[in-house]
C-alpha cells in the first residue's frame, strides 16, 4: 500500500499544476471576496439565510468541482503519455512496478488524489471567504454563512461526489488512458475524435443516434440524475427562484444524495464493466509502450 | 550456477524487418560481456528483449525468469541504464533517491548518496537543470545503488567528457563488480571497454557473429603480419580478412595452424576492435 502511494505521490510530483490550480483559483476567490462587492441579489429575490449560506458553499463548491473536472481529464489523457514523449518512460521501466501498478496509479491519481486536492482547495477558500464576507458584508449575509451543519453537509457532498464520480466516470477515464497509451501525439484530438466519427457514423448510416445518446448520459444528465434527487430542482428552490417549486427545497444535503438509487442502477455498473475493460486495454498498451 | 542470461532462437521483427535472427548466447554470473556491433546491428533490441521491454519469438531466460511476462520482479535484480539522457526532467534530484529508495527493495540509499557526493551535483536541482553528462552521472548513481545481479548498460558513456568516462569505468568495475554479478554492456566504441570485458558478444545485421571469453579468442585467432614476398604463402593458409598496412599486409586466421604461420611472418593476438572489424568485413 505504501507503495502505492508512492507511485501516486510521483504523479503529483510530476504534475504541480494539480495542486498550484486549486490553490490559485483558491486564493483568487478569496481577493474577489476581500476586495470584491458583496450583496445578494437575484432577479429582485432575496433569499431566506440558511438557503443563502447553502447556496455559496455550493457555489464555490461547483467552481472547484468542474476545474477539478477539466484538470483530471487533462491529467488522464497526459498520463501515460507524457513519459513517452521525453523517453523517460525507460526509466520508470527500469524499476520494478509492474504496467498494471503504474496504470493504477495514474487512475487513482485521476479519480480520488486530484479530486481530494480540490476538496481540501475548496475548503480552505469558503472557510476563508466565510470569515471574510462576515467581516466585510452586512450583518444578515455574515450569520447566514457561518453554519456548522451545512459545513458538514458540504463534505458529506464532496465525498459522495467523489466516490460516485469514480464510479460513474470510470468508462471515460479508461478511455483517456487508452488513448494516452495508444498515441505519440495529440492526445485531445484523438480522445474526441473516435466518438465524435461514432456519433456521424451512426446518423448517417443508420439513421439512429445511440452512440450520442449514451455519451450524453455519461457525461452529462445521466450522473445528476441517477446519484442525486432532483439537483437542479432543488437548488433553484433554494435560491428562492420563482418558478421553482418550494416544495423541492430540501432541508439538508441527505435529502438530496440518491446512494441506494445510484448503486443500483444498471447504467453505473455498465459503465463500471466498460472502464474495467479500457483501463485492461490501457495496461496491456503500456507494456507495448517502449517499441518504437 | 544457472546462466544468468540464456537465449535460443532469440528473435525480433518489427514488421517485415529481423532486427534480431535466431541469437543464442548464453552469460555465465560474474562476467563483463560486451555487446559490440554496428549501428543497426540489433544491440538495443536484444537488450529490450532482455529488460522485458519487448516481446520477441525464441526462448529467453534472465535470471531465471521470462522477462516479458515477469519484468517487475526481474527488475528487483536488474538495473540498466540506456543509452539516451531519460531521467525525467522535472524530477527533482533528492526526490529521485528518495523514490527509488521506497520502491525498490534492493536499494542502498548511503551508496548512492555517497556517488552523487562525488559529483557535487546539489540534490535540490531538478533534472533539467543539469548539463548532459551530470544527467548521466545522476542515472549511473541510483543504478549503482541498485544491489543488482544484473546490469544492463546501453552506450552508457555516450555524452560524456573522457574524465568522466574513466570515472565511470573504474567505479563500475571497484564498486559495482564482484562475483557474483554480471554486466552486459554494449558499445560501438571497443577500444573503450576493451581492458574491462571477459567476455565478448559480436552481432551484426541481427545475428551473432561471434560469442567467447576473450581469452578464448587468444587461443582461437591470430594476426599475421608479413611482407609482400610471402603474402601469397600466407594466404594459401586461409586468412578470413586482410588489411594493408605500410609495406606489409596483416591477415587474420581462425583456428589455423601456429606454428605454420609463425614461419611466414609477425605472429600477434588481435585485440578486440582489430578482431571486431576484421570479423565484420570479412568473416561475417
Amino acid at each position: 500500500m505504501t507503495r502505492f502511494l508512492w507511485l501516486i505521490r510521483r504523479e503529483l510530483w510530476e504534475y504541480r499544476a494539480a495542486w498550484i490550480l486549486p490553490a490559485v483559483t483558491g486564493v483568487l476567490l478569496v481577493l474577489a471576496a476581500s476586495f470584491g462587492h458583496v450583496d445578494v441579489d437575484i432577479a429582485g429575490v432575496r433569499p431566506g439565510p440558511s438557503a443563502l449560506g447553502g447556496a455559496l458553499l455550493f457555489g464555490f463548491g461547483i467552481v472547484f468541482l468542474f476545474a477539478m473536472l477539466a484538470y483530471s481529464s487533462w491529467y488522464l489523457l497526459d498520463c501515460l503519455n507524457a513519459d513517452r514523449r521525453d523517453r523517460s518512460i525507460l526509466f520508470w521501466k527500469s524499476l520494478p512496478i509492474g504496467d498494471a501498478q503504474t496504470v493504477l496509479a495514474k487512475l487513482a491519481t485521476g479519480l480520488i488524489a486530484i479530486p481530494l486536492v480540490y476538496f481540501a482547495a475548496a475548503d480552505v477558500t469558503t472557510l476563508a471567504i466565510a470569515f471574510i464576507v462576515s467581516l466585510r458584508a452586512r450583518a444578515w449575509i455574515g450569520t447566514a454563512l457561518w453554519h456548522p451543519e451545512q459545513w458538514l453537509q458540504l463534505q458529506a457532498l464532496w465525498c459522495y461526489l467523489i466516490l460516485t464520480l469514480a464510479i460513474w466516470l470510470l468508462p471515460v477515464a479508461g478511455w483517456l488512458l487508452l488513448v494516452s497509451a495508444s498515441v505519440r501525439r495529440a492526445t485531445v484530438l484523438w480522445s474526441l475524435l473516435p466518438p465524435v466519427a461514432a456519433v456521424w457514423a451512426e446518423r448517417v448510416f443508420l439513421g439512429t443516434n445511440w452512440v450520442g445518446r449514451i455519451l450524453v448520459n455519461r457525461l452529462v444528465d445521466g450522473y445528476p440524475a441517477t446519484a442525486f434527487h432532483d439537483l437542479s430542482g432543488s437548488l433553484l428552490g433554494a435560491l428562492g427562484f420563482p418558478g421553482a417549486s418550494r416544495t423541492a427545497v430540501p432541508a439538508s444535503v441527505w435529502e438530496l444524495l440518491a446512494p441506494a438509487r445510484f448503486l443500483a442502477a444498471p447504467a453505473t455498473w455498465i459503465g463500471v464493466g466498460a472502464g474495467v475493460v479500457l483501463v485492461g486495454a490501457a495496461i496491456r498498451l503500456r507494456a507495448r509502450n517502449v517499441d518504437p | 550456477m544457472p546462466p544468468v542470461i540464456d537465449a535460443r532462437d532469440l528473435t525480433k521483427r518489427y514488421g517485415s524487418v529481423l532486427a534480431v535472427d535466431r541469437a543464442c548466447f548464453s552469460i555465465e554470473p560474474g562476467r563483463i560481456v560486451g555487446l559490440i556491433g554496428p549501428n543497426g546491428a540489433g544491440k538495443t533490441s536484444i537488450l529490450r528483449a532482455v529488460l522485458g521491454l519487448t516481446r520477441y519469438e525464441g526462448n529467453l531466460r534472465v535470471l531465471g525468469r521470462d522477462p516479458w511476462r515477469e519484468r517487475a520482479a526481474l527488475m528487483r535484480e536488474a538495473a540498466f541504464i540506456p543509452d539516451v539522457a531519460v531521467l525525467p526532467g522535472w524530477l527533482r534530484i533528492d526526490r529521485a533517491v528518495d523514490f527509488v529508495a521506497a520502491i525498490h527493495p534492493h536499494f542502498r540509499r548511503e551508496r548512492c548518496r555517497a556517488m552523487l557526493a562525488k559529483t557535487q551535483i546539489p540534490l535540490d536541482r531538478r533534472v533539467r537543470e543539469l548539463s548532459k553528462g551530470l544527467r548521466t552521472q545522476v542515472h549511473l548513481a541510483l543504478a549503482m545503488g541498485i544491489d543488482a545481479r544484473l546490469l544492463v548498460l546501453d552506450e552508457p558513456t555516450i555524452g560524456l567528457d573522457l574524465l568522466a568516462r574513466r570515472a565511470f569505468y573504474d567505479a563500475l568495475v571497484e564498486d559495482f563488480m564482484d562475483e557474483s554479478r554480471t554486466i552486459l554492456v554494449t558499445t560501438h566504441q571497443v577500444e573503450e571497454v576493451e581492458k574491462l570485458l571477459t567476455d565478448v558478444l559480436f552481432v551484426n545485421r541481427g545475428r551473432i557473429v561471434l560469442d567467447g571469453p576473450i581469452e578464448s579468442l587468444a587461443r582461437r585467432y591470430a594476426a599475421l603480419s608479413v611482407d609482400p614476398a610471402r603474402l601469397a604463402e600466407a594466404r594459401a593458409l586461409g586468412p578470413f580478412y586482410e588489411r594493408r598496412t605500410p609495406g606489409r599486409t596483416v591477415l587474420y586466421y581462425e583456428d589455423a595452424d601456429r606454428a605454420a604461420l609463425a614461419a611466414l611472418g609477425d605472429l600477434q593476438v588481435p585485440d578486440v576492435a582489430d578482431l571486431f572489424v576484421a570479423k565484420l568485413s570479412g568473416g561475417a
